[in-house]
């Protein structure tokens, strides 16, 4: 039934269909029940509470972001820098945070309904809202791989650089609005209604042109209860763009543009008699010397250093270290010390004379920074990694080699972003850092050590080679399973195969039986009834005893070939039984003796194995009743521990074994023998009667299977020289 | 007939299921690339006046074409590594054409030939890679030389033909800023011999550096009637030098690009020279589709700057080159 069922080809496809269709029905539920996960998020950046060294979620684009002191700060003033963290699918939904800005002529806040970010400005679709102090304003607006600002809100009294907002976004439905609220609890709201808005994405924390530094993040979903609370009932305005250049009639709006600068410029009145960093190798090493210089400050942690263009200055100890942000601007005036190849300032003074104007690393190979000959300074170079540590909570120490070098890499800072997850040992990795050569961190064993700012100061630029020692035994393994599994199928589908053939001779034999058989049956009663009403020693009455004869002779044939087709329940009775019963029926309760004997201990034979063995058995036992005229056949099964042997003897006529004149049979017993690479052995001389031995090698265990191939070897070598 | 039927219906449902299918196939396929070209435009940086307003020029004409536009920058101006892995990153990405302005020349040139050779069309703006225009490759320039000539003569205006010129700026790392300068001294020279420039700066790549070299020159050195700032960030550090020293009234200061254009209607700063990038994005985008049509005529198109004084900041051709709407 079923495999009529199946036959008919119209309803595969519709089975298929119904399946496909199942499949994407479950699919499309579990998608929605995926996608209205509840928007849910906290973060008060505290990893020494919870033990933790950074928390996944995080993905930096741009930006030197890191977790100090309870707050997540970026320390680069990039443009556009953003953290991106939460759902692509996450639609209404409110975050806030205490922000603070680092520097001047820039902005930060949140990146909301944000999806396919990449590294670059505004490079994503979503909202921005956030502070700006380059015109003292609250800023919302859309990104779309450019900026489309929407509105300008003057905050009162002003945007200030390390001062404390907390900063509200709420983007329900197509309304985004956002507040800002001082220390001393002034709000300034903006808010617009995006009739083609985007309705979800994920959040982010985004500094544009200055560091910034947010803590204390919250987010949940939003309820219109939520909106109305921030804006009130009013349906907010669509967006429109502020003008470029605020006219001058727009006294308030031009102020904002003029005034941050001249604020700005209070604090950036400089040493003129400053002197270039390199000029502090000129100075009297045995007289105390105070100097002022003025650079870029490079590194802030464990130690400060400044860098103008022709060097760069370790600052250790510095007072207004802590203020100071990698990019700033600074001047210095502090002891200097000579090193053996760069100096330091000591008990000094650091002012801070601008903000967001980083320098570019320059890019030396290992061999070059090794000459230290760039002490001090801001280096990009690569490196094969070859170990990676993390020392408490606080540091991760990246070993690597580079040609002839070795040097380490060093974060002082975990970050929040999960660079480092990335990194595999055996890796090539580009990395920027200040380089070093005091012994403290490159510890006299290496050359030069290499500070980094932060961990995505290292940047996988080739993965690991694939041939290592864990892929190899890995690739060994999955070739091991593989060829099992293939051994296993092809095992199956013989083992399939031999069972349809069975199947096939078994209604071959019932067919022969039912028609063939029956009607030498039948054939031979009529012959019999006509014989009787013959006379008896008539010429017709002996031809029909003869005729009689040759029909009861062929009955008999046809009974033994259909007993040969059909091997019985062999599996059930075993194949000692089957063989007894089969050798019994080919000789009909005649003359001759059937000796069965079965040594060893009876073990599961494969099916194919049993098969093939009764095959040549009977086909042994037939020969000898049609040939050699025994008086006893001895059947003999041993199973041993690798293999089962069968003999067949009998004490019959026996022939002469030449090769060339091997009748049909014989040459089938070969095939099937070879058929399970078994070994066949036939013994015979003429008035000694014959012996077929087959000896057949079982699947397990492994081991034996080697030493029977062995064993066939060396008779194979033996039948080449004469000897078998 | 019995028989007949069910082969008959089988190979109608097969047709159909095949049929489905292809349609599946056929709708992920176009849903995966869409039916229009993308073109890459990478400027120097985005998020400022002076490549914002570029923005707004390329995506106007794009949208006459029905392209694509992918924008987008380096986080710095100065980030070579960064916007040549961009330019990569565009490449691989499938588009269908590319639309930039180098960070550096020397270092976009390998890049910028490689996607030639690969047949990527390319069209360089605002400064010459050295790499000879073809069928692929074509440029949209600003006319330097126009610029510095403005420079020089508003400088004789301001000047009334007589003093002393400071020169901030000169870099040499962009083959547009070395014309901006010699074309300024050419002027200078030729049309008012008794302007005479007294000092010389290399350009550096931070304001505060630029503020640095304006407040020793202004200190330390030989007194200036006028100062030319020939990048953003020595326009604005020599203002802030000025404002530092409250000569902001009392020495012209004439510079280039739309990095700070408010003092200019305060009269703090004299004038700037603009680039017109709004009209540079324009002219990239048309050379883009003549070459994307195999009908590229013009290899290089060179786009006047604007002088913007407080006279000139609320024209409409300012105002436009200053456009910012590049959605709308």
């Amino acid at each position: 039934m079923i495999r009529k069922w199946a036959r008919k080809p119209i309803l595969w496809p519709a089975v298929a269909a119904t399946l496909l269709l199942a499949t994407a029905i479950a699919a499309h539920f579990v998608y929605l029940e995926w996608k209205h996960r509840e928007p849910y998020f906290q973060d008060d950046f505290d990893r020494a509470a919870d033990s933790q060294t950074r928390k996944g979620g995080w993905q930096a684009f741009g930006g030197t972001w890191q977790v100090v002191h309870g707050v997540m700060q970026n320390i680069a003033d990039d443009r556009g820098a953003k953290l991106m963290n939460g759902d692509t699918h996450w639609h209404d939904y409110m975050v806030e945070a205490d922000v603070q800005l680092l520097g001047e002529t820039g902005d930060a806040g949140f990146v909301i309904r944000s999806t396919d970010e990449e590294v670059g400005v505004d490079s994503y679709h979503g909202y921005f809202a956030g502070l700006r102090d380059l015109d003292d304003t609250l800023i919302l607006g859309r990104a779309d791989y450019g900026w489309h600002e929407f509105q300008a809100i003057p905050v009162h009294p002003g945007v200030y650089k390390r001062t404390w907002y907390h900063l509200k976004v709420i983007a329900y439905e197509c309304t985004i609005a956002a507040s800002a609220t001082t220390e001393k609890g002034e709000t300034t709201i903006a808010a617009v209604h995006d009739p083609q808005c985007i309705r979800a994405g994920r959040f982010g924390l985004q500094s544009y042109s200055t560091g910034a530094v947010w803590r204390r993040v919250n987010l949940r979903a939003a309820t219109r209860e939520d909106l109305e609370a921030m804006i009130g009932n009013n349906t907010p305005p669509e967006p429109n763009l502020p003008p470029t250049i605020p006219p001058i009639t727009d006294l308030s709006a031009f102020q904002r543009n003029i005034e941050p600068i001249r604020r700005e410029l209070r604090d950036h009145q400089a040493d003129l008699h400053a002197l270039p960093i390199a000029n502090l190798r000129l100075l009297p090493s045995n007289l105390p010397s105070r100097v002022t210089v003025h650079g870029v400050v490079t590194l802030v942690s464990p130690v400060l250093f400044v860098q103008d263009s022709t060097g760069g200055v370790a600052i250790p100890q510095a007072e207004a270290g802590k203020s100071v942000q990698i990019g700033d601007a600074v001047e210095v005036r502090g002891d200097a010390e000579l090193h053996d190849f760069s100096s330091v300032l000591r008990s000094a003074d650091v002012r801070l004379l601008w903000s967001h104007t980083p320098v570019p690393p320059v890019s030396v190979t290992a061999a070059q920074a090794s000459t230290g000959a760039f002490d001090a300074q801001f280096i990009e170079t690569e490196g094969r990694l070859v170990s990676e540590q993390r020392i408490g909570g606080s540091s991760e120490v990246l070993k690597l080699d580079e040609g002839n070098q070795s040097f380490v890499a060093i974060a002082e800072f975990p970050s929040m972003a999960e660079t480092f997850n990335e990194l595999k040992v055996g890796s090539r990795l580009r990395l920027r850092g200040i380089c070093v050569t005091d012994r403290a961190y490159a510890r006299n064993e290496m050359p030069f050590a290499l500070l980094m700012r932060s961990v995505e100061d290292a940047q996988m630029i080739e993965p690991p080679p694939w041939w290592n020692t864990t892929h190899v035994i890995e690739l060994i393994l999955g070739l091991l399973t593989l060829s099992i599994g293939i051994q296993l199928t092809y095992t199956s589908i013989k083992r399939s195969r031999l069972r349809a053939v069975m199947e096939e001779r078994e209604r071959l034999a019932m067919e022969m039986h039912d028609t063939l058989a029956q009607s030498f049956a039948g054939l031979g009663f009529q012959l019999e009834a006509l014989s009787g009403q013959v006379e008896p020693d008539s010429p017709m009455r002996m031809q029909l005893e003869s005729t009689v004869d040759m029909v009861r002779s062929g009955h008999a044939e046809a009974r033994r070939n259909i007993a040969a087709m059909r091997p019985g329940n062999m599996e059930q009775m075993g194949l000692a039984k089957a063989l007894e019963q089969a050798a019994k029926t080919i000789v009909q309760d005649g003359p001759i003796a059937i000796e069965m004997s079965v040594r060893g201990e009876v073990k599961q034979i494969p099916l194919r194995i049993g098969d093939t063995l009764f095959r040549i058995g009977q086909e042994a036992i037939a020969n000898a009743v049609r040939h050699a005229h025994p008086r006893t056949i001895q059947l003999r099964l041993v199973y041993g521990r690798p293999s089962v042997k069968l003999t067949v003897r009998d004490d019959g006529d026996g022939f002469s074994p030449q090769g060339e004149t091997a009748g049909f049979g014989i040459r089938g017993m070969k095939r099937r023998a070879d058929g399970i690479a078994a070994i066949l052995r036939i013994r015979s001389s003429p008035g000694h009667g014959t012996s077929v031995a087959v000896r057949a090698m079982l699947p397990w265990p492994l081991l034996s299977s080697w030493r029977w191939q062995i064993m066939r070897m060396g008779r194979w070598k033996r039948w080449l020289h004469g000897k078998a | 007939m019995i028989f007949s039927r069910f082969p008959r219906a089988s190979n109608r449902h097969t047709q159909i299921l095949l049929l489905l299918a292809l349609s599946l196939s056929a709708m992920i396929g176009t849903g995966c690339r869409r039916g229009v070209p993308t073109i890459a435009v990478i400027p120097r940086t985005c998020g400022t006046w002076l490549w914002e307003a570029e923005h707004t020029g390329v995506e106007r004409q794009a949208a006459a074409y029905g392209f694509n536009v992918y924008w987008n920058a380096p986080m710095r101006e100065d980030d070579v590594q960064g916007q040549i892995s961009i330019l990569s990153h565009s490449l691989k990405s499938g588009v269908q054409g590319v639309i930039v302005a180098p960070v550096e020349a020397l270092p976009l040139r390998t890049s910028v030939y490689r996607a030639v050779q690969d047949g990527t069309p390319v069209i360089v703006v605002g400064t010459d890679l050295g790499l000879a225009p073809g069928k692929k490759l074509a440029y949209v320039l600003n006319d330097e030389r126009t610029g510095g000539q403005m420079a020089a003569r508003r400088i004789g205006a301001v000047l009334h033909g007589h003093g002393s010129v400071a020169v901030l700026g000169i870099s040499n790392q962009l083959t547009g800023s070395a014309q901006r300068a010699r074309s300024l001294e050419a002027t200078l020279a030729a049309e008012f011999p008794n302007i005479h420039v007294i000092f010389r700066s290399l350009a550096l790549p931070t304001v505060s550096q630029e503020q640095q070299v304006a407040e020793k020159l202004l200190v330390e050195g030989t007194h200036v009637d006028a100062i030319v700032s020939l990048t953003e960030a020595s326009t604005r550090g020599a203002f802030y030098a000025l404002i530092e020293f409250d000569r902001t009234r009392s020495t012209p200061l004439v510079g280039f690009d739309q990095n700070i254009l408010a003092p200019v209607r305060t009269g703090e700063i004299d004038s700037v020279v603009i680039l017109n990038t709004y009209q540079m994005g324009r002219s990239a985008m048309r050379l883009m589709a003549d070459q994307i049509s195999g009908n590229l005529r013009e290899q290089y198109v060179i786009v006047q700057p604007q002088l913007v004084t407080r006279e000139t900041i609320d024209s409409s051709a300012v105002r436009e080159t200053l456009d910012l709407n590049w959605f709308m």
